[in-house]
């Protein structure tokens, strides 16, 4: 007798599920990552999407704060405007630092004194021989300030290469500014204590200190910018320092930063853009979970035999869920791994090409954060999107293996994986909330990408039921056609979800570009003036007016005094211990433009309040914009406290005015009574309107007559800040793409998962009479009525977000742009027709014998 | 070690019903079967296509619930079975063989026939699957993946995994229906010996009158209703 025959073990307590589970899993992943490739691509991207923002985003802050006292030109750096730091403030500075260093800086014209129709608005900044304290002035030749000094009666000027190509200058030409006598020695090639501005409206110049006091440019109440860079004596904090700084000059009004504020502009620009791009990065991964979800389901529909077998072989329900979770455990987090991976490279790479354009250096690096984020975020998505395929395999039936018991498999998964999934959306939801900048942002980012998810399933079902009842069309290609999109098992649910949230985002942002550049380039510059003109002189006024009104082509001038000023109080409460509203916050940072005025600004309205009198000498009273106002919760009787040259004044509040700024007219915050204000140093601010054709003769004529007089020509400052806008535009774009690019590995997996079947019925219907142009047509319709449905509801939602994004956060007339969004979607029409027939090139020509042949 | 009582009953079946739900009515698959199978027995089931064959091995399996009466396999009733005791039961008392084999592509031939022994738990579950390889002729292909092996070979793989647990009940499901004739023969001769050597009680499905003529009882089944029980073969008496 056999030693079978001996054998018949009595039941036992089963295997451990997770070792025995671990043991299936290596030997089913024998089978190849075959199966794994679009859930791992998926995940890749999306993880690299976040971990790559997010990282670039850090090692831009990291490069700022690194160097944060070369970008601020010290320890601390104070700004006075319209003035310079008194003897006895100068005095005490030097006394209470260890380095010290005074710049100058303002907008003037420059000239070619060969050609005087060649003429720039430059950013000119004037510096003392200490200068810089921290980093390196690069110039070429080198030499640094040593190439401004005075030789031969001209001061040196270092200049921006493309204000060289603009005068048709070279190194070692005459440059005119004022009434200085300059030569080009130098080209700038790096200012250490700029970080690159988004938005300057000339190139820079360098000179010495002693030559802006020789070019006749400092008059009073001229807007020039005084910077006292200082480095603090040894054993002083920047809060004891400050301390003995406000008690020594309580009033001086000067704009105080410190190492933790350096390059503040480009800071929030950073914090903001990145976040926002770090949101994208995310919707990114929400598509990805798409084929996630997909992968999982494709990958266990090949394991569906096996799964029954192991069933029948005795396999608890929880020991396949555990086999099967953990091979997609393994393989999505070697996905997210890789993601992290390379994601984490992104500053290492970019790191170089953005540190010229940012005008400082990234710190290329490891940061664990983004990076744990990432891989959180990556995860979490992994699980939210393979739990549900693998707990309804969970239930496939054993029996199975006898008959096909696709019925039973329907309907929903067990409730427990229902709860595990809500949980991994929350978790991913908080995520993206706590670790975001603007919750609120982020909020509406997740609810709208889960808005429109749910949408395009939604439309997707429609497709499907159209196509259904459409299917008894007569012409055979149609039908064929039709009846792809709609059989079970079609992938025109996931296709149209994930391509359709791609999509959405991509017809958003280019509608939201298109209509504000709409604004800048074509609305408001229709109603814009074509010149401002500033630092008139009080005595130049008679005449610029003459002038100007005397040039052809002239249209309108406007003109208003012009000051600059800081509030420094609201009713007596600094604003550092206010509450400040983020659509406020801006009006506290910095000066502002001040001006007054007898009579209300042209085209005004009084919303609360009453215009003083024409004759009013008392008090001083102002006259608010509306919107600051309602945000700050003020009203005509509230006081405002006004740094202006160094002394405090208080003014109440006597009016509140709509201020619209979009079309550009010489517009301010805050209008001054006559009286206090009048009586300061100041200059003239002039807007003139003119015919196109007359600008350049306008421009040279003025500039010639009064070489302290600035002119910025509005349209191109306009044109710059569209340029702007484009490189803002491309880097979200790109990040968007992402998101398209996760929706086309969807496509393909469902493509790829769809090829067998496919290949099958092209046989069939080859053998049955259906020539390769029949098939050609049914495939490329197919395909073609998936791509116009994706783009179809990519272009409703696209545009309802963009118009929310214009009216309601932007506040701009939104207009729906058919060109630019329509040539978007027809290359996703063209893009899902390529890919969809690449994939199914092969069926055409696949010959008949090995499917038709029995087994 | 046990041997099955000669006079117990293995399976016990009671007017058993099964219909399934169906979106054009209910199809009645069982309708009313009464069944007792002796332990050690070799039964054929013969019958059309559609008569309700694989629907009963199903039901004896405790792979489908029945819709009506009482089924008692190895004397525990099925209905007090969930699914994952279900599971368990069939690791424990039953093997089945089917005609595609269904081995696990991904997995040795040693891996395969250890599979029903590690869900038990046992920890000579790699050893005990060797011998039961060696001893269906394949000692020496241990370590080949389905792919590597001929249909035949696969099958014989097939009937290790069934037999290895020493189970009190073997179902097949024409098991040589994907097997040329010489080689089912051989895969049939391997199956009765190893039945015999076992004592199983064995329940198989044949559209081959031959194969049915080796059993001990044949079953004769249409529209889902027993029409035929006739004692062909006295079974070897169980040792």
């Amino acid at each position: 007798m056999s030693s079978l025959a001996l054998d018949r073990p009595k039941a036992g307590p089963a295997a451990p599920t997770l070792p025995l589970a671990w043991r299936l899993a290596r030997r089913e992943l024998r089978g190849g990552l075959r199966n794994f490739r679009i859930l791992i691509a998926c995940l890749v991207i999306g993880v690299a999407a976040v971990a790559g923002v997010r990282s670039l985003s850090d090692a831009m802050l990291a490069g700022l704060q690194r160097d944060a006292r070369a970008l601020l030109g010290g320890d601390v750096e104070l700004r006075l405007v319209h003035r310079v730091a008194s003897p006895e403030e100068a005095e005490w500075l030097r006394a209470n630092s260890a380095a010290f260093s005074e710049t100058a800086e303002l907008r003037t014209m420059a000239r070619n004194p060969a050609d005087p129709a060649l003429r720039r608005l430059v950013e000119l900044k004037a510096v003392d021989e200490a200068y810089p304290l921290h980093g390196t002035l690069e110039t070429e030749p080198a030499g640094g300030t040593g190439l401004l000094a005075e030789r031969e009666g001209h001061w040196g000027a270092i200049v921006d290469p493309a204000l060289l190509d603009r005068l048709g200058l070279a190194v070692g030409d005459r440059l005119e500014i004022g009434e200085v006598p300059l030569v080009v020695t130098g080209v700038l090639q790096r200012e250490p204590d700029r970080a690159a501005r988004l938005f300057a409206l000339g190139p820079r110049v360098l000179i010495a200190r002693q030559a802006l006091a020789a070019s006749g440019l400092e008059q009073p109440g001229s807007l020039i910018y005084y910077h006292y860079r200082l480095d603090l004596p040894a054993g002083q904090t920047p809060a004891d320092w400050r301390g003995r700084l406000d008690a020594a000059f309580p009033q001086a009004g000067w704009r105080l930063r410190g190492l933790d504020e350096a390059a503040p502009g480009m800071r929030r620009f950073i914090d903001q853009v990145g976040a926002f791009m770090t949101l994208v990065g995310l919707t990114a991964l929400l598509v990805g979970g798409v084929g996630v979800a997909n992968g999982v389901t494709a990958f266990l529909e090949t394991r569906r035999e096996t799964i029954a077998t192991l069933k029948c072989l005795g396999a608890p329900a929880r020991l396949i869920l555990a086999t099967y979770l953990l091979q997609v455990l393994a393989l999505g987090g070697a996905a997210v791994v890789a993601g992290l991976l390379l994601g984490a490279a992104v500053p290492v790479v970019l790191g170089p090409l953005l540190a010229a354009r940012l005008g400082f250096p990234l710190v290329p690096g490891f940061y664990p954060l983004p990076l744990a984020v990432a891989a959180a975020s990556g995860l979490l998505i992994l699980l939210a999107f393979a739990l549900w395929p693998l707990a309804r395999a969970q239930r496939l039936p054993a029996g199975s293996l006898f008959r096909d018991l696709l019925g039973r498999e329907r309907g929903l998964p067990p409730r427990w994986s229902l709860v595990a999934v809500a949980v991994c959306g929350l978790l991913l939801a908080l995520l993206a909330l706590v670790t975001s900048d603007d919750p609120w942002l982020a909020a509406g980012f997740i609810g709208g990408s889960l808005g429109v998810l749910l949408v395009c399933r939604g439309a997707a079902e429609l497709l499907r039921r159209l196509a259904a009842r459409a299917a008894r069309v007569r012409n055979p290609t149609l039908r064929l056609a039709l009846a792809n999109l709609h059989r079970p098992g079609a992938p025109t649910g996931s296709v149209v979800t994930s391509l359709g949230l791609g999509l959405t985002v991509l017809v958003a942002v280019a509608l939201i570009q298109g209509n504000l550049e709409g604004q800048i380039l074509d609305e408001i510059p229709a109603e814009a003036p074509g010149f401002y003109f500033i630092d008139i002189q009080p005595d130049e006024v008679e005449r610029f007016d003459r002038l100007v009104q005397a040039t052809p082509g002239v249209e309108r001038l406007e003109r208003v005094p012009m000051l600059r000023g800081r509030i420094t109080g609201v009713n007596g409460r600094s604003p550092d211990e206010m509450d400040l509203p983020a659509d406020a916050a801006w009006v506290f940072r910095g000066d502002r433009g001040i001006t007054w005025s007898a009579q209300p600004p042209p085209g005004s309205t009084i919303t609360a309040g009453s215009w003083w009198p024409p004759d009013y000498q008392g008090p001083p009273l102002v006259s608010l914009d509306d919107d600051i106002a309602k945000a700050l919760g003020l009203a005509p009787g509230d006081r405002l406290t006004i740094n202006l040259l160094g002394r405090s004044f208080e003014a109440t509040i006597a009016n509140l005015r709509p201020v619209e700024w979009r079309d550009l007219r010489i517009n301010f915050v805050m209008v001054f009574s006559p009286g206090l204000v009048q009586q300061a140093p100041q200059t003239q601010l002039a807007a003139v309107y003119v015919d196109p054709e007359a600008e350049s003769r306008l421009e040279r004529a003025v500039t010639d007559a009064f070489p302290n007089v600035s002119a910025i020509r509005v349209k191109e400052a306009l044109a710059q800040a569209a340029a702007t806008l484009e490189d803002i535009a491309l880097a979200i774009t790109a990040t968007a793409a992402v998101t398209l690019v996760s929706g086309g590995l969807v496509l393909a997996g469902a493509v790829a998962a769809g090829q067998r079947r496919r290949l099958y019925e092209s046989v069939v219907l080859k053998v049955l009479g259906a020539t390769r142009g029949r098939l050609t047509g049914a495939f490329l319709l197919e395909f073609g009525l998936l791509g116009l449905g994706t783009s179809l509801v990519a272009l409703v939602f696209g545009a309802i977000a963009a118009w929310a994004v214009c009216r309601t956060v932007m506040e701009i007339e939104f207009v729906l742009l058919p060109w630019r969004a329509g040539g978007l979607l027809l290359a996703a029409v063209t893009a899902t027709l390529l890919l969809g027939f690449l994939g199914t090139w092969r069926a055409l020509s696949q010959k008949a014998a090995p499917f038709l042949r029995n087994p | 070690m046990e041997r099955p009582d000669a006079d117990a009953a293995m399976v016990e079946l009671s007017g058993l019903e099964l219909t399934y739900r169906a979106a054009a009515g209910p199809v009645p698959v069982l309708r009313g079967i009464d069944l007792s199978l002796r332990a050690g027995e070799t039964v054929s089931l013969v019958g059309p296509s559609g008569s309700g064959k694989t629907s009963l091995l199903m039901v004896i399996a405790a792979l489908e619930r029945p819709t009506g009466g009482e089924v008692r396999v190895d004397g525990q009733s099925l209905s007090a079975l969930d699914e994952d005791a279900a599971a368990r039961f069939r690791r424990d008392r039953i093997g089945i063989v089917f005609q595609g084999f269904h081995l696990i592509p991904t997995m040795t031939a040693l891996e395969n026939v250890a599979v029903p022994l590690e869900f038990a738990g046992r920890s000579d579950a790699f050893a005990r699957a060797a011998e039961v390889l060696g001893q269906v002729g394949l000692g020496h292909r241990m370590e080949h993946f389905p792919g590597q092996l001929s249909g035949g070979e696969q099958q014989r793989v097939a009937l290790a995994r069934a037999f290895a647990p020493g189970p009190a009940l073997l179902l097949a499901d024409e098991p040589t229906g994907n097997l040329d004739g010489a080689t089912g023969a051989r895969v049939i001769d391997l199956l009765f010996r190893l039945q015999r050597e076992r004592g199983t009680t064995l329940l198989l499905i044949t559209h081959d009158p031959a194969l049915a003529g080796r059993c001990g009882r044949r079953l004769s089944i249409a529209d889902g209703r027993l029409t035929g029980d006739e004692t062909l073969l006295a079974d070897e008496p169980v040792a």
